[in-house]
């Protein structure tokens, strides 16, 4: 279920967005998911079809959904393949840590500071 | 479930229609939910909508009898002038019908304009979750048993039969599009909720209107209206069969699937 709140301070678009990518993340919707139509969605949420255009862009855009032509917009695989990357990355990074000694507690601070330097200047893959 | 009432409502007919849509409500087990405005206006306007619907289909059925009593006492009664008349009131009809659609995505578009929270189903509920598929196939075989009716009937070198069969298969085809665009609006028109009790509540309302106009009264009343007693006496009994195996399937089919209320809940756990 989508609920736009037209009280809020969040723009309706960004509410639209971040509740379609959490559901997508959380598996609430599938992989291969058929999403509605944006003019539907915008008729069934009274939002402007622009509206619901720009957040499905902008979660195609981060690659968890993808639109094919007619037949209308899906959950991509891409947000899953995302994920398995990560857990590969993670194991990679444990054995290193191991290796070197560094204690758990610090491991995770690494982590912490290279997302959040990571957040403010997305490193090149 | 809403915080505003809405705009242009007559305060005592909003009392009434409060009063029915906690009936309505209690009805189908969600007795905890709260009578909103919104829910009282859907069901006022529901309410208006299927009676209008309903006098669609007996105008239908009224027309068809006028066509075929034109038939009787004529000396030649290959007339094409009632089969032209009653198929542009068919036509009339399925615009007087689109019509009245029209107007209820008119009044839920202006009731969900009230709402400051909007509520939608990412996975919308399709033909099968509203209609379901033991539905879907008595609809099919009222259409199919009807068709061989017809059929049957033009068979019969009467030419008084056969002109009443085709007055027979223009009131069965105008009732199937006006079922068909009837069920198109209720799978396609956009919901009107702003919580999950009110998307309960529309998806409750899309299911019984579904499974209401699967029941074919005026399939079943047509045969009997047109030809019953004018054509052979094997057409007489198989029209009575046909009346007799959907009338037995119907209700068996409204004692064995899950109520509106189930559908609709089982519809909300997977979205």
């Amino acid at each position: 279920m989508i609920v736009i709140d037209a009280a809020s301070p969040v723009p309706p678009f960004e509410q639209l967005r971040a509740q379609l990518a959490r559901q997508i993340q959380d598996r609430t919707l599938a992989v291969g998911t058929r999403l509605p139509t944006i003019r539907h969605l915008a008729a069934d949420l009274g939002l402007a079809v622009n509206t619901v255009g720009r957040a499905y862009r902008e979660l195609e855009e981060a690659g968890l959904i993808e639109t094919r032509g007619r037949a209308g917009s899906f959950v991509s695989a891409a947000g899953e393949e995302g994920r398995e990357r990560a857990r590969r990355a993670a194991a990679d990074y444990a054995a290193v840590i191991a290796s070197v000694g560094i204690d758990a507690g610090e491991a995770i601070r690494i982590v912490q500071a290279a997302l959040t330097s990571g957040a403010a200047a997305p490193a090149s893959s | 479930m809403t915080r505003e009432p809405l705009p242009h409502a007559d305060p005592p007919a909003r009392a009434a229609d409060l009063r029915l849509a906690s009936a309505w409500l209690a009805q189908h087990d969600l007795a905890g939910a709260r009578p909103t405005p919104l829910l009282a206006s859907r069901l006022a306007v529901r309410r208006r909508a299927r009676l209008a619907a309903h006098v669609i289909l007996a105008v239908l059925i009224l027309a068809s009898a006028l066509a075929a009593a034109s038939t009787f006492g004529d000396p030649s009664p290959y007339r094409p002038l009632p089969l032209l008349a009653l198929t542009a009131l068919v036509a009339a009809l399925l615009l007087a019908q689109s019509l009245l659609d029209w107007w209820v995505r008119r009044v839920d578009r202006r009731a969900g304009a009230t709402l400051s929270r909007r509520a939608a189903h990412l996975i919308q509920p399709g033909w099968r979750a509203v209609l379901g598929q033991p539905y879907a196939v008595f609809a099919v075989a009222t259409f199919t048993g009807g068709m061989v009716l017809v059929g049957s009937a033009l068979a019969v070198p009467d030419p008084t039969v056969r002109q009443l069969a085709v007055v027979l298969l223009i009131g069965l085809l105008g009732v199937t599009a006006i079922i068909a665009m009837q069920l198109r609006h209720l799978l396609r028109h956009p919901v009107v909720a702003e919580d999950e009790e009110s998307l309960t509540a529309d998806v409750i309302m899309r299911v019984e209107d579904a499974r209401d106009l699967t029941t074919p009264n005026v399939q079943w009343s047509l045969p009997m209206v047109l030809l019953f007693g004018t054509a052979p006496g094997w057409w007489s009994a198989a029209s009575v069969a046909y009346l007799f195996l959907g009338l037995v399937a119907c209700v068996a089919l409204h004692a064995r699937t899950p109520s509106s209320a189930t559908v609709a809940r089982r519809a909300m756990s997977v979205r």
